[in-house]
């Protein structure tokens, strides 16, 4: 019986991408840059809604724009984290402590904790630094997973409040990582905009 | 280009990006923004990239972000109310109020009792614990500690963890014990269901040969009629996410799902003995309680009977 829910559920998703294909296609290559990325993405999409055991969902047009939209963050953070090992391998490098002889091979990446913990530090210092408001909506949406709603509730202010909170936090963390210049090259290759861009831009806080 | 343009384009993924964990997002003019403007992607993977940041760095338990008391901190015996804002036209629950407020320090003795009707409750503990209160449950608290707890109904609990503190709760005739963190209790009669967001709790009694452990990620439901235990994998970003008006639900005996919404949804379902084996995966939207209770009866080809506000699934 619960065999037959589930397949109930998942085929009705891969219906539903077949019914938006189009749209999500669109979407995903207005989001990655690349017509080639998309098709690959959009093919991810269609294993994944057929091995999923999510039976039926709410709105599930919605869900799958979700779904097409962390797959792209998804991959834009792998490269992202190999991106970072390499830039805690360049900072020590940088520091001139090693004479090249003595360095261990290059192909070698860095400890993936000393990187994290650079980043971390970065992170910890702008989230110190943000607007008391943004900085609790902060802390509640993700270090203590409450959602949005719950959010406005706790604070006691609207729901459109808790956006601006929210979202002024991630610029300007967003602004603190691409100072240290955690944020060059680490998105996907193939558009152009600030992709690869300075790693020292100017913007306001 | 200018800063202030830039500025201007980062603001604005900012603002697309938290709005995209919204069921109300607007996926078109999401694309349409992307596609106005190639640095307007760029812009959008530089904050979603940030985002993967902070998860990450909130993810690390070695890593300490936030310090400060937590945020809910009222003066005692003070009652706020709030709106329940629901996440998206759909989800708005009818008269839905939230409120918050301190739990005094307790005495030996007789515990505070809290009962919900329409509306979901938070309480927090001295300790600095909240519980979600669900809509028709009741919590009581007793001890010296606040260590005892009996539950009738839903709730999600944030509990702090504290090694000296021998917290128990009593739900549907079994006990979670070794509590450390964030998990939903859902009980109905003799039916339970234990779901862990995060950290670990141990469930034991009589009908259980010995204490269940659960870590997060796992659920525990349990029929005290049939003296059935499971334990299956759960989403855990879904454990109590009943809150923003989604039951999430994997291979959940009926009774179960028809109390919750029943609960959640403000209307009576009754399950006929035919069907009370079936089971439901998926989840369910209580935006308006009549139209879940039919897209569960379609979903399942069962037959609903009745009228709106007392449904009878056979």
């Amino acid at each position: 019986m619960p065999q037959d829910e589930n397949e109930q559920g998942s085929t009705g998703l891969s219906q539903l991408l077949a019914r938006h294909r189009a749209e999500l296609q669109r979407f995903l290559v207005a989001r990655c840059g690349s017509a080639y990325e998309a098709e690959d993405f959009l093919q991810e999409m269609w294993l994944k809604v057929g091995q999923a055991q999510t039976g039926p969902i709410a709105n599930g047009r919605a869900y799958l724009f979700r779904m097409a939209n962390n797959l792209v963050a998804d991959a834009a953070r792998a490269r992202h984290r190999a991106m970072r090992r390499d830039h805690a391998w360049l900072d020590q490098e940088g520091g001139g402590a090693t004479a090249p002889e003595e360095r261990v091979d290059m192909a070698e990446p860095a400890d993936e904790a000393i990187a994290r913990r650079q980043e971390s530090e970065v992170l910890q210092q702008a989230i110190d630094a943000l607007p008391e408001g943004a900085r609790r909506a902060l802390r509640l949406y993700r270090f203590e997973g409450m959602g949005q709603a719950e959010i406005a509730r706790t604070l006691g202010i609207s729901r459109s409040g808790v956006e601006k909170h929210l979202a002024l936090a991630m610029k300007r963390l967003r602004n603190s990582l691409a100072d240290c210049g955690y944020l060059v090259r680490a998105t996907s290759e193939g558009s152009g905009g600030l992709r690869g861009g300075e790693p020292r831009e100017e913007h306001d806080l | 280009m200018s800063r202030e343009e830039l500025d201007k384009i980062r603001q604005d993924a900012a603002g697309w990006h938290i709005a995209s964990e919204s069921d109300s997002m607007d996926w078109d003019g999401f694309t349409a923004w992307l596609e106005a403007d190639l640095r307007h992607a760029a812009a959008y993977d530089e904050i979603s990239l940030t985002d993967g940041a902070v998860l990450e760095l909130a993810a690390d338990p070695a890593h300490r972000a936030f310090t400060e008391t937590p945020a809910v901190v009222q003066a005692p015996g003070r009652v706020r109310r709030f709106r329940w804002v629901g996440a998206g036209a759909g989800a708005a629950m009818a008269a839905s109020l939230a409120a918050l407020l301190i739990v005094p320090q307790l005495r030996t003795g007789p515990g505070q009792v809290y009962a919900t009707s329409d509306a979901a409750r938070e309480i927090v503990l001295a300790d600095g614990s909240t519980i979600a209160l669900a809509p028709h449950s009741r919590l009581e608290v007793s001890g010296a500690d606040q260590q005892q707890m009996v539950l009738a109904g839903g709730a999600l609990f944030d509990i702090r963890h504290d090694p000296r503190r021998q917290l128990a709760i009593n739900a549907g005739g079994l006990t979670i014990s070794d509590i450390g963190t964030r998990f939903d209790v859902q009980s109905e009669g003799t039916n339970l269901r234990v779901a862990v967001a995060q950290g670990k709790v141990a469930v034991s009694g009589d009908a259980l040969d010995k204490p269940v452990p659960l870590d997060a990620g796992k659920a525990l439901t349990f029929d005290g009629k049939a003296g059935v235990s499971q334990v299956a994998s759960v989403d855990a970003k879904a454990v109590g996410a009943w809150r923003d008006g989604r039951l999430t639900y994997d291979n959940v005996a009926l009774p179960l799902v028809a109390a919750d919404l029943g609960r959640y949804a403000g209307t009576r379902v009754t399950v006929s003995d035919a069907v009370r084996d079936r089971r439901f995966s998926g989840t369910l939207t209580v935006g308006n309680g009549d139209e879940a209770i039919r897209d569960l009866a379609q979903l399942l080809g069962l037959r609903l009977s009745g009228r709106p506000g007392d449904w009878r699934l056979e």
